[in-house]
């Protein structure tokens, strides 16, 4: 690949370029890959919570109290829309976004794009906003022990990593083909 | 062509090791469900070896990936990650014991390792058609 000369390249910003890595041909693989394995992760995490709920035993002392809080469809709920975000987010098209009037005529499609992008970003924030919120309403205010908190942690950690997880593959899509457009949103 | 044929001979010998390591995990303890990540790990290529084919075809070159490509890549290492996942979860919900989910981890490595090797050594067989 032949870089143009700084002199002649109007998108350079820094006088000495950053050196082009061998394993920078492939970093679109490497930024699905690694966005793939941290949606895995946030997953994971919540689904550990989940396991533990469901195998919770009272404490040793008092064998037949019973568990005082379980994992039950709220905590689902900020998972789900934190998912749906980042599949519409990153279905998208992103060539639609760019080209701005290259589509002659046709300026419901970028408007459309543009809203379907909004949306999937309100759900991703929601999700976010509704994971903090349920640790605060439903562990942290009610007071209970360190390993029931751990559930609401686990919900929160799994939004954040489903958000990293989408601006991953966000960049990644991007990656290869940032010498024909440069990022304007 | 003898190499090639030591080359299957070591892999059929991790894959057993693996599938040993993954079994006796299970029967040791008698609770049969690390037996999932074995399952997993012999799923996790199918993605890539799917949506590779979707990609290019003779006038894109190599590193021009497509959606289908990356939905592939995607997919696979969301199934690796929670073969790699699970029994770690199933140990911290003190439902299999821990030496079960590492010798089920260990063992899921090596079934995978042995599929990846695999198609890595025999890739050069039908590029040159």
């Amino acid at each position: 690949m032949s870089v143009p000369r700084a002199d002649y390249d109007p998108r350079r910003i820094f006088l000495i370029s950053c050196p082009s890595l061998p394993f920078f041909k492939h970093r679109r693989a490497i930024g699905v890959y690694a966005a793939g394995a941290l949606f895995a992760l946030a997953h994971a995490m919540f689904f550990d919570a989940c396991a533990l709920s469901a195998h919770a035993k009272p404490p040793p002392d008092a064998p037949y109290d019973t568990v005082p809080v379980h994992v039950t469809f709220v905590d689902w709920i900020p998972g789900i829309f934190t998912t749906l975000g980042l599949l519409i987010i990153n279905l998208i098209d992103k060539e639609r976004l760019l080209s701005e009037g290259s589509y002659g005529g046709e300026p419901t499609i970028i408007w459309r794009a543009r809203l379907f992008l909004f949306i999937g970003f309100a759900l991703m924030a929601g999700g976010l906003a509704g994971s903090v919120s349920l640790l605060v309403l439903k562990y942290i205010i009610q007071n209970y022990e360190p390993r029931f908190q751990y559930y609401g942690y686990a919900n929160v950690a799994q939004n954040v990593a489903l958000m990293l997880a989408a601006v991953i593959l966000w960049l990644a899509q991007h990656a290869s083909s940032e010498y024909e457009y440069n990022l304007q949103l | 062509m003898v190499e090639r044929l030591k080359t299957v001979i070591f892999l059929s010998f991790f894959l057993a090791i693996g599938l040993l390591a993954i079994i006796l995990s299970c029967a040791l303890w008698s609770n049969w469900l690390p037996l999932l990540v074995a399952l997993i790990f012999v799923l996790a290529p199918l993605p890539n070896a799917l949506f590779a084919h979707c990609g290019s075809d003779d006038f894109s070159n190599e590193y021009e990936s497509t959606p289908a490509v990356d939905l592939g890549r995607f997919i696979t290492s969301i199934v690796v990650v929670t073969g790699f996942a699970l029994p770690l979860i199933l140990q911290h919900a003190e439902v299999i014991k821990p030496a079960a989910s590492y010798m089920s981890i260990v063992g899921g490595s090596l079934v995978y390792g042995t599929i990846l090797a695999y198609s890595q050594v025999f890739k050069q067989d039908t590029e040159e058609f």
